[in-house]
């Protein structure tokens, strides 16, 4: 489980989150909307500590840790919290002089101390899953966006998180080659991997989302399942935000 | 061209090319060796949040690129005998050299850690590794390549520049050189044939430059 309590942060003088509360199940996909400068990529980058919160606590994996003001957070927990977590980035960031294979084994030899063969096992399995079992051998630059980003699905799960985060997995990509991303998060999250994803794909959102959270300002302005979020909000802020959305076809299965 | 000019051209070449090979080429090795392993040291202090530290190591590139080359020898093998520290020729050139090269390549190293994406890092971190692991595995590999070609420029300045350890007695290329024309009187023959040694030298290294880049662009498009 995975629960975020009362989380603050700010930079310089702006205050970027204002008081966060995330509770998640295990197996559970989680979906984080807003429109931009809501501060829903640095929830979402609070999760594995690439920004450190001002304030509050992280539960995650059984690991608990609490921000103050007062002290800084051992380069030590930081490392151990990570551990417990992969992270898709935007613009994939794949190691470029890696082949795909070694950006997967990467994390399992250096991080885990796997052995070379179980490392290479388990990421031919893996390329298996997201279909670039052939591209093994490939360096980034050969791939398309959309395998780029298929490799990093490949490369957060393979040191076996406890939870996988998404950043805006799909902005970067050509319109063409959103589904086949969309497609291997749709089958991590039928399998009951946890995720908490941050994205504008609406349909997709509504599709798989357990929850869904819709942040304005640094703060949750809506907080249910799809249908309660999507379809029903309560606040104006919120349908207005939505209305924006949907000139499309994106609301509710 | 008499005949006489001709002859000492083919005299003088072979030992020539024998001080070049000898002392000139393993000056200049060795010096970019401990210079590099100085450079590498200097920017990870440098990017590193060791105050104290970063001052000191700011202060010897600041010393050492604000100063003459050929200064910098002098004070070594003719200066530092007064404080009763007396250096073999080569063990003078080699810490002057190492010294040079270490502070202005320092800058090469920095620059090309500096310019790895951001996300480079945090992709790092995200699959759980330290700083030093990200550092290792991820960074430094990619820098490596950044660097490479200004790192050959330095290599390349670094062979001509070992000329300069003849002012302090160490018998390399130009020094050999100057001996011949001591005795022969030719000087324009002399010195244009050195310098064409040190042409085909550098001419060498340069392709030998291009080879490494093209090798260690085989993982990138551009």
């Amino acid at each position: 489980m995975i629960e975020i309590l009362d989380l603050h942060k700010s930079f310089g003088q702006h205050t970027v989150l204002k008081g966060i509360n995330v509770k998640l199940e295990h197996g559970k996909v989680l979906v984080i909307i807003g429109p931009s400068g809501s501060g829903k990529t640095t929830l979402l980058r609070c999760f594995n500590l690439l920004e450190v919160p001002d304030r509050g606590t992280i539960e995650l994996g059984g690991m608990k840790l609490s921000f103050t003001d007062a002290k800084e957070i051992s380069q030590h927990n930081v490392v151990a919290l990570r551990k417990k977590t992969g992270m898709v980035f935007q613009s994939y960031n794949l190691f470029p002089h890696m082949t795909t294979l070694g950006n997967v084994m990467e994390g399992q030899i250096t991080v885990q101390k796997r052995s070379k063969e179980d490392a290479r096992k388990r990421a031919m399995e893996l390329l298996e899953k997201v279909g670039l079992a052939d591209k093994s051998d490939s360096y980034p630059h050969q791939l398309s966006g959309g395998q780029q980003q298929r490799v990093a699905i490949a490369r957060a799960m393979a040191v076996e998180p406890e939870v996988l985060l998404f950043d805006e997995p799909t902005s970067a990509l050509d319109p063409e080659l959103v589904g086949e991303v969309l497609k291997v998060m749709k089958q991590l999250a039928a399998e009951g991997m946890t995720m908490v994803i941050v994205t504008h794909e609406m349909a997709f959102a509504a599709d798989v989302a357990d929850k869904i959270i819709l942040m304005e300002d640094g703060l949750i302005l809506e907080e249910g399942t799809p249908e309660e979020v999507l379809k029903h909000p309560k606040s104006t802020r919120a349908r207005q935000f939505l209305n924006r959305l949907s000139g499309e076809d994106v609301l509710i299965p | 061209m008499d005949e006489r000019k001709i002859q000492i051209v083919i005299d003088s070449l072979l030992p020539l090319l024998k001080a070049g090979v000898a002392f000139t080429i393993p000056l200049t090795l060795i010096s970019f060796a401990i210079g590099l392993i100085l450079a590498v040291l200097t920017a990870l202090v440098r990017i590193s949040s060791w105050r104290v530290l970063k001052l000191i190591f700011r202060f010897y590139v600041w010393v050492i690129r604000g100063t003459p080359l050929l200064v910098q020898l002098f004070i070594i093998f003719y200066g530092l005998p007064a404080m009763g520290i007396t250096l073999e020729p080569l063990t003078a050139a080699i810490i002057g050299f190492s010294l040079s090269v270490g502070a202005y390549s320092s800058e090469i190293v920095r620059a090309a850690i500096v310019s790895i994406p951001k996300g480079q890092w945090e992709a790092a971190s995200s699959i759980g590794m330290t700083r030093s692991q990200a550092l290792r595995r991820i960074i430094l590999p990619q820098a490596t390549r950044v660097s490479i070609p200004p790192l050959a420029n330095t290599f390349i300045g670094l062979v001509k520049d070992t000329s300069l350890a003849a002012s302090i007695t160490y018998m390399e290329m130009f020094r050999t050189s100057q001996q011949i024309v001591a005795t022969t009187y030719e000087p324009l023959l002399l010195y244009c044939e050195v310098g064409v040694i040190y042409l085909l030298f550098c001419s060498i290294l340069s392709s030998l430059q291009n080879y490494l880049e093209r090798r260690l662009a085989r993982y990138s498009a551009s």
